[in-house]
């Protein structure tokens, strides 16, 4: 079983499992890029398809995403070490866009430092 | 460098030292160390911990002392009536102009002197009475038990 996060944007997923790690590395921290399954997605009506965006998320589709918030505490230049209370992430499209317009709720700061500057503007508060 | 303040105790957290722990609705805590984090998140009250400083704040530990100093009361003086003399009169006294003051001290000085020239002038009058019938010279007290009378120094 691998790494459940939570998705906090308005793509339609809720809940994404991590698949890969885009990275030379054993694990991903906030700000890198990650390919996960969509293990949860919210119903889609056929009424509101037409206002949200083209892509429609449906459960056990495979996307890349852009994790934002973990538990495991990340170093902060100042020494400081910072964790959130969950796992989240942020689906993105193959040119590293995010899918959804908006993002709901906290992303870490790491992510201006690493160029995220779509998602960051998305998000109403970074902390 | 900016210091963050526990957000459990109270103490200053230097940086690298202790963690941030940011809540999902955005709510930063800072924690000295992982004892304080376990019990922020055991859900514990830190005012109930008697090792943390609001305890010691609220049970009023260790500033016993300058609390007790700051607090003594300050003496009410005020001026109260004496048997023999009531509060108009000690009023007056207290009131009375310093020229007033040394005119009547004047007075009470001058009765008291005339009064005792008074006195000496009697005193004198009933010793000249008394004087022609006894001794003119005075005779010491080894005189009058019968010593010779001792010659007058005239050297030295």
């Amino acid at each position: 079983m691998k790494s459940r996060l939570n998705v906090i944007d308005n793509s339609g997923a809720v809940v994404a499992e991590c698949i890969k790690v885009l990275k030379n590395a054993k694990w991903a921290e906030v700000g890198d890029e990650i390919v996960v399954a969509v293990k949860k997605a919210r119903p889609i009506s056929e009424a509101m398809s037409s206002s949200m965006s083209a892509a429609k998320i449906r459960k056990g589709d495979v996307r890349r995403a852009v994790i934002v918030r973990t538990k495991k505490e990340i170093r902060r230049p100042d020494g400081r070490y910072v964790r959130f209370d969950d796992n989240a992430c942020v689906l993105l499209n193959n040119q590293q866009q995010p899918l959804g317009s908006r993002i709901l709720g906290l992303v870490s700061a790491e992510l201006r430092f690493k160029n995220w500057v779509k998602v960051v503007s998305l998000a109403p508060r970074v902390v | 460098m900016k210091l963050e303040v526990c957000s459990f105790t109270g103490y200053k957290v230097y940086p690298s030292r202790g963690r941030t722990f940011i809540r999902g609705d955005g709510k930063t805590f800072h924690f000295l160390d992982s004892k304080t984090e376990s019990l922020f998140h055991q859900n514990k009250n830190p005012r109930k911990l008697a090792w943390t400083p609001i305890f010691r704040k609220i049970h009023r530990k260790g500033i016993s002392e300058e609390v007790a100093k700051k607090r003594t009361r300050r003496n009410v003086k005020y001026s109260r009536a004496i048997v023999g003399l009531s509060l108009d009169a000690i009023n007056a006294r207290r009131n009375e102009k310093p020229e007033v003051r040394s005119a009547a001290r004047a007075e009470a000085v001058a009765k008291l002197k005339a009064a005792r020239k008074e006195e000496a002038a009697k005193k004198k009058a009933a010793r000249a009475a008394a004087a022609p019938q006894g001794a003119s010279q005075r005779v010491s007290k080894q005189q009058a038990r019968g010593a010779p009378t001792k010659v007058k120094a005239t050297t030295r």
